[in-house]
């Protein structure tokens, strides 16, 4: 099967340097990987076009590159699936600033994987033999320990894309498999430090939820999920003084006790009922909303029944669930 | 000026285990690797790490006879029984670094069989052991302090007077020529399994180590060891890890019948691995496939232990052939996928040249002899990674740097690499003189091979080796430039091809992973002996040295 | 026509104009809307970072509530139908689901997985038709451009949102900016996030999300923004001031949230569609539509 690729490419070296597009056409197998098809631009067309890849089995972590503008292994991707208009539309992976062609500075990336500390830090002494652990303990953390670093996350993290300084999904992921780990931290596998370290800004509480690094990663790692886990780790560990921290639990306060969203209290409890230049940043966007009609309403109405409500939050937030 | 006590070449998990134990024996310590470390091929091994835990019953004296049974009585006894006693120590270390091994119902390590073994003493994580073993590996490098050259491409080895001084490497992302000078040099660059096409080995597996420790006078032993793994997909060749036979999954002919009671009717699926793939291709050739290919069988296992312990091939499959083995069996066939052989070292690392040194696949200690267990490598890496790194620093601490002209050696390195460059553009394409070498050595040095099949091969690549001499470079950019790095592979590939080829031919009886038409049987009065290749001056020169025996005396292997 | 109505929380709080607008544009078409006055928050997934199993139990009591009703579920907000889709793929699992059930049992409810939740967005292209809405255009936005703005929740994660059985869902929001006689703004932005679940958390980033995705279409020459979601909604309008003064730029693209857009083009006044009451100033559009400016 023959297939047509628009291709990304930049080289740093040319006069005037700058990203172009260029049009390719591969001979590939019927069943043949988006990879297939870079590998044989390379070798049977164009010995300039450079891209990393290596295992071919979605393992390496090498090919992660934006197929038709999300982000992706090539090498886990059948080329006839992506086919738009006849064309798979290839480009570098985003948030990494591209070295050549399919190629991008990965150093941004490992960066954050260093600044969350990423090996085990047991406080205790080790045993003599293994450490005794429950296997659904270690099957959870295999889900994340399965991440490859290809990029993924990063690469599509909206966050990232305004914020560069922001920790990101794959560290924070990582920082999850010490976080969650029975052997990390303390006696009772409670990573104190780490979570006072992941709760400061550009930390867990700055992702916004948009689930980019679930659809891109590859391996079902779930970074974002590994971040919600994360704030709940956080909250039980008990540091609530955060913006986050306050949002989450002012939100849940609201539910629980009206049933829905009391957004005109969700906001001055989020950053604070004593953080008065917060509160002072917000009067004019208050003011705007009461000029057009948009305040919320200043009694909130529970809704009926919500007594229900409140009742399964105490079942389900009760000691014999937690 | 770059400087290094102990420059470890490649940073697979051998490499890493090599660097973390000099630099923990007080060596400043530097690893160089081609690919950032967690990109290394080590990721690849499945399904577990074989080791025999005492507190579990096992004794590592079974492990170790399994071994030698498994090597067909080549692999040297001594080197054997160092791995099979360090093995559990190494085990509980990965699992204190914190690898999440799988657990039994009391939270202990739990175990999967694997094949050529008579008990479960496989530890694992998943499907994808070697990839959680690789990157708790990497993060204990990092808290090391280890000094990381990540995509750097080691073009030469520096050598005055027949000592190592250093080697020559390219920054693969500004295409800068470095001198690196170092008192202790460890290989640890993995297999050559690119060598042949297909192999489940990745694009990476180029065999440089070999080919520049072979070029530099390095013994290389066991060359002609070349595993077929019997379980690797259709069409790419990838790997589909023993860990689905090790739960259970069958092998099946056109039919559906279990066709391995006729080869091993006491192991049936888990024979050691050249059985299984000498019963497969037997079945083939027979007429009893399909395109080629067997089918592997996981539908009996369930989904729910499939999605526990196999979700990764499970996902290959569905991905690659479009085949889900929850609800199907998956085709397959014998493919290359590991060199037993490799540069020729002791117990330590030590090779044959002073201050080089050799660890995991690029090694030949000899552990493997003719045919490697599965989950062997694995332990393999950790055990004499961690002894050549151990050795090394020791060996460091009274030693001085060789001295060398940096400035020509950078000069003279910066004009080859400008030489490669600079060719005409009419040869033929790097990857048509590659697929060339790799189709021929398939073809003739596969799981059957014969004297007529292996001179073919021995003159087609000589051809090759004149079409190499023109193959063009496309690009002349600096920047990472990976046309370059593909010429500069296929030049080590070719380089190492002829030793494995010869080594074949020279060996006359079937053993391990060899298996000759022409010499079907083992032949212990002549053969029971390793084949050592070197590079003399007028091309390889082959010699022979002893298998070491100590407590298993040679039997007739049955499964 | 009759589903079971989800409006969502912000619809009738941040942004109270969109939930009188949704409704008559369902009546428009015909389509019949039962309240679930006692149905609760869908817990927005900040719920759900506190605690998961808390937030599918009160989205089964919900979908409990609308098989009780025996109607499937229509909600007009793309985080609730993020969030829902999302209880309802892990209350597939049968264990889970009777774990869930056990706590809803004291108020004589119980999710049996027949639940369906549904965005107005999908309803219109899999329950209504294009046909039927094109036949109800009146007034086609001719001219105008819009640049759709998905945001997260109704995209992501695709497994979830069952997009492979429904593969149309992926330019849902395309086909009815056509529909409705309107040129599609294509942009980079339309599937990122709009900034506002940190909106108090990191108000830079936030404010950096609203900046870069409306002046990016608005460079685009967009004429206005359209999305399914009202937090899309409420924060790409409300806070498109501030954003525009962290970029130092004008930017003034006015944002539509879906029914809005489509009560024009069915005729429907500007004011009856709340559009008077967008912090961006909708009167350009109206005025190159011809609606007249809203009074």
């Amino acid at each position: 099967m023959d297939v047509k690729l628009r291709v990304q490419r930049f080289d740093p070296e040319a006069a005037d340097p700058k990203p172009y597009w260029e049009d390719f056409t591969a001979a590939i197998e019927d069943n043949g990987t988006v990879l297939d098809a870079l590998i044989k631009i390379r070798e049977d067309t164009d010995g300039t076009f450079s891209l990393r890849c290596s295992c071919r089995s979605s393992i390496c972590g090498s090919c992660a590159v934006r197929i038709n503008g999300h982000a992706g292994l090539a090498c886990k991707t059948q080329a006839k699936d992506m086919l738009v208009d006849g064309v798979i539309t290839i480009e570098p992976a985003g948030n990494m600033p591209v070295i050549k062609d399919l190629v991008v500075n990965f150093d941004g990336f490992w960066d954050k994987i260093m600044q969350v500390e990423p090996y085990l830090k047991p406080e205790g002494p080790e045993p003599e033999a293994e450490y005794i652990a429950s296997n659904e303990a270690m099957l959870h953390l295999s889900d994340v320990t399965s991440c490859i670093m290809c990029g993924s996350c990063f690469s599509d993290c909206t966050v990232l894309e305004v914020d560069p300084s922001f920790l990101g999904p794959a560290a924070l992921a990582k920082a999850y498999r010490f976080t969650a780990d029975p052997r990390d931290g303390d006696e009772n596998g409670v990573s104190k430090d780490r979570l006072e370290e992941l709760n400061k800004p550009s930390g867990m509480w700055d992702c916004t939820r948009c689930m980019e690094c679930v659809q891109a990663c590859p391996k079902s790692v779930a970074p974002m999920d590994r971040i919600m886990a994360m704030r709940d780790q956080a909250l039980q560990a008990g540091f609530h003084n955060t913006n986050g921290a306050r949002h989450t639990e002012a939100f849940s306060d609201s539910v629980e006790h009206s049933g829905w969203l009391d957004e005109l209290r969700l906001v001055p409890k989020s950053v604070g009922m004593t953080n008065i230049t917060a509160l002072v940043g917000y009067a004019p966007i208050a003011i705007q909303a009461i000029t057009h009609g948009k305040m919320p309403p200043i009694i909130h109405k529970k809704l009926p029944q919500s007594k229900n409500i409140r009742k399964i939050f105490d079942k389900v937030e009760g000691p014999e669930q937690r | 000026m770059l400087e290094h006590d102990v420059l470890v070449i490649g940073a697979g998990l051998a490499g890493m285990r090599a660097a973390i134990a000099a630099r923990a024996g007080g060596a400043s310590t530097a690893i160089i690797s081609k690919v950032h470390p967690v990109r290394s091929h080590s990721n690849a091994a499945q399904g577990g790490i074989n080791a025999a835990l005492t507190d579990r019953g096992d004794e590592w004296e079974d492990h170790a006879y399994d071994t030698v049974k498994g090597s067909d009585f080549l692999g040297d006894q001594d080197a054997i029984e160092v791995m099979c006693k360090a093995a559990g120590q190494a085990l509980i270390d990965m699992e204190h670094f914190g690898v999440t091994f799988n657990r039994d119902d009391e939270g202990r390590l739990g175990t999967r069989a694997f094949g050529g073994q008579r008990r479960a003493r496989t530890f694992f994580v998943g499907d994808f052991t070697g990839q959680a073993l690789l990157h708790v590996m990497f993060e204990q490098l990092i808290k090391s302090g280890v000094r990381r050259y990540e995509e750097w491409f080691v073009s030469s080895l520096i050598i005055e007077d027949n000592k190592i001084c250093g080697v020559m490497a390219l920054e693969v992302r500004t295409g800068q020529i470095y001198a690196i000078r170092a008192k202790r040099v460890i290989f640890c660059t993995g297999g050559f399994g690119r060598v042949f096409e297909p192999s489940t080995n990745a694009l990476i597996c180029t065999g440089d180590g070999i080919a520049l420790a072979y070029n530099a006078g390095a013994e290389l032993m066991d060359m002609e060891m070349v595993q077929y793994h019997p379980t690797t997909l259709a069409g790419s060749g990838v790997l589909i890890s023993e860990a689905a036979r090790g739960e259970g999954a069958y092998l099946l002919d056109k039919d559906g019948n279990r066709f391995m009671e006729k080869y091993a009717p006491n192991m049936m699926e888990l024979a050691s691995r050249d059985v299984v793939s000498r019963a497969e291709q037997t079945e083939i050739n027979a007429g009893n496939g399909v395109d080629g290919c067997v089918y592997l069988d996981c539908r009996h296992l369930g989904e729910a232990l499939i999605m526990e312990k196999l979700s990764q091939i499970r996902e290959i499959g569905i991905d690659l052939v479009g085949c889900d083995m929850i609800k199907e069996p998956i085709p397959i066939r014998p493919g290359m996928h590991y060199a037993m052989g490799g540069i020729r070292t002791n117990v330590d690392g030590q090779t044959n040249l002073e201050g080089v040194y050799a660890a995991g696949e690029c090694a030949c200690v000899s552990v493997h002899g003719g045919n490697r267990l599965g989950a062997n490598s694995l332990l393999d890496t950790i055990v004499f990674g961690e002894r050549s790194g151990n050795h090394a620093a020791a060996a460091c601490r009274d030693t001085d740097y060789v001295e060398f002209d940096v400035d020509k050696a950078v000069r003279n390195e910066e004009k080859r690499i400008q030489d490669f460059l600079d060719r005409p553009q009419n040869g033929d394409r790097i990857a048509a003189v590659r697929l060339g070498m790799g189709e021929s050595m398939n073809r003739n040095l596969a799981v059957y091979r014969n004297e007529e099949g292996m001179k073919k091969t021995l003159v087609e690549l000589k051809e090759l080796e004149k079409r190499y001499e023109t193959v063009p470079i496309e690009n002349k950019g600096k920047v990472f430039n990976t046309d370059l790095v593909f010429a500069l592979e296929l030049g080590f590939m070719l380089d190492i091809a002829t030793p494995i080829a010869m080594s074949a031919l020279d060996r006359k009886d079937s053993r391990g992973a060899q298996a000759r038409t022409d010499y079907p049987n083992r032949d212990d009065e002549n053969w029971m002996k390793h084949l050592v290749i070197k590079k003399g001056a007028s091309g390889p020169e082959l010699s022979y040295a002893p298998v070491s025996i100590t407590q298993w005396t040679p039997e007739e292997r049955k499964y | 026509m009759k589903y079971a109505f989800f409006p969502g929380c912000v619809s009738r709080g941040g942004c109270p104009e969109l939930y009188p607008a949704a409704k008559l544009i369902c009546e428009k078409l015909g389509i019949e809307l039962q309240e679930m006055p006692a149905a609760s928050c869908t817990g927005a997934g900040v719920l759900q970072e506190k605690n998961e199993l808390l937030g599918d139990t009160l989205n089964a009591r919900t979908f409990a509530m609308a098989e009780a009703l025996d109607l499937p579920i229509l909600t007009i907000c793309s985080t609730c139908q993020g969030v829902m889709s999302q209880a309802n793929h892990r209350l597939k699992n049968l264990e889970y689901r009777a774990k869930v059930n056990t706590f809803l049992a004291e108020e004589g409810l119980e999710y049996k997985g027949n639940a369906r939740p549904k965005h107005l967005l999908w309803v219109l292209i899999e329950d209504v038709g294009l046909d039927k809405l094109l036949s109800l255009v009146t007034r086609p936005l001719a001219g105008m451009r819009l640049a759709p703005f998905y945001g997260c929740y109704i995209v992501r994660p695709t497994e979830a949102l069952e997009f492979e059985d429904h593969p149309e869902r992926q330019d849902a929001l395309e086909k009815i900016i056509e529909t409705i006689g309107a040129t599609v703004v294509d942009f980079a932005g339309k599937t990122r996030c709009c900034g506002f679940p940190i909106l108090t958390i990191n108000e830079r980033n936030s404010m950096a999300m609203v900046g870069k995705h409306t002046s990016e279409a608005k460079d685009l020459g967009a004429d206005a923004m359209i999305t399914p979601c009202p937090l899309c909604h409420l924060n790409l309008d409300s806070f498109q001031p501030k954003a525009a003064a962290q970029a130092g730029r004008p930017i003034g693209l006015p944002i539509l949230h879906m029914p809005q857009a489509i009560g024009l083009a069915m005729g429907l006044s500007p004011d009856a569609m709340g559009l008077k009451r967008h912090i961006v100033s909708t009167k350009p559009l109206l005025t190159k539509i011809g609606a007249g400016a809203a009074s």
